[in-house]
């Protein structure tokens, strides 16, 4: 038989109506379903010192009681505390553990639990006494709310009196309470605001793994954050829970025995919303920028080959094929460009901090890029010809025009030549329509010597007559791709260590021999060769993809410190002057400026005299904090050369191009 | 062969470009964005989505039966009384219940039938049966009561606990500003909404 749920719920009611009104007599101790409450409190206080005593909490096994912030449901304890010949402080909460439940997390203990309150006998008081209601939550899976009433008198002496068992678990909990961060092993580096979705907690030391706890459940979920190394440290991702707009929030760090407070930690915006430093910057001016950063990504030494090969091809073709060439080639380029813009705008909006680039911090990107410099300049040096398949791969003419415009946008990424880095800084945060504007002047820029060349059979003429002699240039121009080959190599190694080296290398052996095998009349050879190819690739994108992201951050000379936004800014407020040095492995100018200017004796020679702290913040992984820093100077690519003159209020920057005369002009006052 | 290389290699690019990218979590139903479609079946076998609400404010209520802070908005008339008067308002109200088959709340048709004539609610429709817990991962529903205030538009507007005070007793309700109330009062006046998020208190959903 089924009680009608009426009177079930009639009766509950009827329970609770009696627990709550009937006078509970002076008792010590309560208790509910699943949980006793006793007090930890000693047999006689100490006149006028604070004495800390415990509600202690013995709750059956498996089941749980919560801290101040339950998580993602449950409720704290609530404690109404009555006291005469004494006042008390608020109660304190050992540090907690996650429950899980379900995909849900809550925060509480699993077994006993003290909750501790300071009470302080008032002078010339003889005797103290409390009463408390209690209100508490107890669940396993399903929860069951408790309710009682305790009391506590006692006489005032001189000295505190204990029994030795209370007074040990008493000190057990009280070992656990949060205590001020001033003592903490940890500092914190930031707190951003990284999405509408996350949060993002930075503390200092990375030998040591925090278990952190958010006190505003309003604002952060319960949930394990997602824990990263990062340059400054480590970093805990949390969920929020709402967008709400709050200047500061507390958190609990603990190493498992000891745990800490971090109080008010103020919360900064993500990097999405950084200063608009170019706004006083025309869009026109910033169009042609790019337009003109473009054009001379023409002449990096990966895309100009690409390009003089296909429009060596195309010299002795009637007017009409090189105009769909042309179209095809600056659709190639402008789809590219639009498509890479589009991710991270995409990116941008969800807050995500990232910036130009971001395809070359990761792994499998340099991977598939060595194997395709690998294979064109092996196919430039003769050892194979792609060229002529390419061609008569069934009317795959604009195709291979639209391709050729994709590689050459891939291929150019990693170089932030002159005028591209104010143009895609300005794009980090313009409006979605003006940036997209800007990456599409970019393409445009990149396409237009071609399309022009194509366009204009004058200019055409001036080229040289084709000839024997384009087989040698071709072959000479396989020289710049294996040196692009060998560069992408060391990228991959300072990405996922010493074993990126391994797997590119076999990856390129495995291919040049697939290759060697494919030219063979028999069939079987050449199915075996194109096994051979698929199977080295997976292989190798398989193995790049799941080695874990190298930490290793070896700085090339002892006197550049690593990234850390703290120190810099304790530097600059003891008016020492900061250079910062933004650059990545996979950033070819960055490279050039650290080899001819900044890694040279006499500069760093310059550098120590005026007692400069160097910093290098190597971006060739994603990290938040970099890119948060970059953006403050309205910048996402590197290379950025960042000057703190002493006592400055503001950065002054480098041009890209670095010379030796540019850093001596730092320390020559006029 | 070149080109299969190369159309290998273009795909392992692209491919490579989307995994490069952070994963980030759509976390629920936040206030400011869209509302999570649902298509859930009610105790009645009349499917249930949220184009069905569209142009009409709706709220959206975690219900389990046995929860004892479903019990102390129910057993004190508190949520009955708030479903009248806004639904005579020409608010809408479902209640979802996401219990798992075997575990706390759940309820087959029939029994939800039941419930729902003895509690004296006044749902627009019978209660959603979300057996299978998806539509309650997909709000990011974490406790019983977990309230939800859509408008309109189909876009969130609060979403957290029914109150300010957690406590199971029910005597707290006369004393505590009610989140779900207030919401619709300045949504519907068009006024703007004072708090738009809160952790919900309560039972957890019995996923």
């Amino acid at each position: 038989m089924k009680l009608p749920t009426y009177t079930v719920a009639l009766f509950w009611f009827i329970s609770l109506f009696l627990i709550w009104t009937t006078p509970v007599s002076a008792e010590e101790t309560t208790s509910g379903d699943h949980v006793k409450v006793r007090w930890l409190a000693p047999d006689t206080f100490a006149s006028g010192s604070t004495e800390h005593i415990g509600f202690y909490f013995e709750v059956d096994p498996k089941w749980h009681v919560y801290w101040r912030n339950a998580g993602d449901s449950g409720a704290a304890p609530r404690f109404d505390i009555q006291a005469t010949g004494a006042t008390v402080d608020p109660v304190k909460w050992p540090f907690p553990t996650r429950l899980p439940v379900a995909h849900l997390t809550n925060l509480g203990y699993e077994g006993n639990v003290a909750y501790l309150l300071p009470i302080t006998p008032e002078a010339g008081a003889e005797s103290l006494s409390l009463t408390v209601d209690l209100e508490w939550l107890v669940c396993k899976i399903d929860c069951i709310p408790g309710f009682g009433q305790m009391t506590l008198t006692r006489p005032i002496g001189k000295t505190a009196n204990w029994k030795s068992g209370d007074l040990a678990l008493r000190d057990n909990f009280l070992n656990r309470v949060p205590q001020a961060s001033s003592s903490n092993l940890w500092s914190v580096q930031s707190l951003t605001s990284t999405s509408a979705t996350e949060i993002t907690l930075t503390l200092s030391d990375a030998t040591k793994q925090a278990t952190i706890f958010p006190l505003d459940a309003d604002l952060i979920a319960a949930a394990e954050p997602k824990v990263k190394q990062v340059s400054n440290g480590m970093s805990y991702t949390f969920e929020r829970v709402s967008a709400n707009q709050v200047a500061t929030t507390d958190f609990v760090v603990t190493d498992g025995e000891k745990a800490w407070r971090l109080s008010n930690v103020p919360i900064q915006a993500a990097a999405a919303q950084p200063i608009p430093v170019e706004a006083t910057q025309p869009l026109w001016l910033l169009l042609l920028a790019a337009f003109v950063g473009g054009m001379i990504l023409n002449l990096m030494p990966c895309v100009f080959p690409v390009l003089s090969i296909k429009m060596m091809g195309l010299v002795q073709s009637p007017a009409s094929k090189r105009l769909s060439e042309a179209f095809a080639y600056t659709a190639g380029v402008l789809v590219t460009f639009g498509a890479l813009g589009g991710l991270l705008l995409l990116l941008r909006a969800s807050g995500s901090a990232i910036g130009w680039g971001f395809q070359l911090q990761s792994a499998p990107v340099i991977l598939a890029l060595i194997t395709l410099f690998w294979l064109m300049a092996l196919s430039f040096s003769g050892v194979f010809e792609f060229g002529h398949r390419l061609m008569t791969a069934a009317g795959n003419h604009r195709g291979g025009a639209f391709i050729t415009g994709v590689l050459a946008v891939f291929v150019a990424t990693p170089c932030t030549g002159p005028f591209m880095g104010v143009a895609l800084g300005a794009a980090a945060t313009l409006p979605p329509t003006s940036a997209m504007a800007i990456f599409l002047g970019l393409g445009a820029g990149l396409a237009a010597p071609f399309v022009l060349l194509c366009l204009s059979p004058a200019l055409l003429r001036r080229l040289p007559k084709p000839g024997a002699w384009m087989v040698t240039l071709q072959q000479f121009l396989a020289f710049p791709l294996y040196l692009t080959v060998i560069w992408l190599l060391w990228v991959l190694g300072r990405l996922v260590g010493d074993n990126g080296w391994l797997i590119a290398s076999l990856l390129m052996v495995s291919l040049v021999f697939a290759i060697w095998l494919g030219r063979s009349a028999s069939k079987a050879r050449r199915w075996m060769a194109a096994g051979i190819a698929v199977i080295a690739l997976a292989a190798a994108f398989t193995s790049v993809i799941t080695t874990p992201a190298s930490s290793q951050k070896t700085l090339s000379t002892s006197s550049w410190q690593s990234f850390d936004a703290a120190k810099i800014a304790e530097a600059r407020a003891n008016n020492q002057a900061v250079f910062v040095d933004y650059t990545a492995a996979w950033c070819i100018t960055c490279q050039v400026n650290k080899k001819l200017v900044l890694d040279t004796d006499p500069i760093q020679a310059l550098f120590k005299e005026n007692k400069v702290l160097l910093v290098r913040a190597d971006w060739t992984h994603h990290d938040a904090a970099i890119t948060e820093s970059l953006a403050q100077f309205g910048r996402n690519s590197v290379p950025v050369y960042a000057w703190y003159a002493p006592g400055t209020k503001q950065a002054e920057l480098l041009p890209q191009l670095l010379q030796a005369g540019m850093i001596r002009d730092l320390f020559n006052t006029p | 062969m070149f080109q299969q290389v190369m159309k290998t290699t273009l795909q392992s690019l692209s491919f490579a470009a989307l995994i490069a990218v952070p994963a980030f979590a759509f976390s629920a139903a936040q206030p400011g964005q869209p509302a999570p479609d649902f298509s859930e079946v009610d105790a009645s076998g009349k499917t249930q989505t949220l184009a069905d609400y569209k142009g009409e404010w709706l709220v959206v209520e975690w219900f389990n039966k046995d929860c004892p802070y479903v019990r102390k908005h129910y057993g004190s008339e508190n949520m009955q009384a708030l479903q009248k008067k806004y639904t005579d308002k020409g608010v809408k109200w479902v209640s979802v219940i996401s219990s798992a088959f075997g575990r706390q709340g759940h309820l087959e048709a029939d029994e939800a039938i039941a419930e729902a004539k003895s509690n004296g609610s006044a749902l627009s429709a019978a209660y959603l049966l979300d057996e299978d817990g998806g539509m309650g991962r997909a709000f990011g529903a974490k406790a019983t009561p977990h309230m939800f205030v859509i408008n309109p538009e189909g876009v969130v507007v609060y979403a957290g606990a029914i109150d300010d005070n957690s406590s199971a007793n029910p005597a707290v309700i006369a004393k505590s500003t009610n989140y779900v109330a207030a919401a619709l009062d300045a949504g519907m006046k068009g006024d703007a909404i004072q708090v738009a998020s809160t952790r919900a208190y309560g039972c957890s959903v019995k996923y």
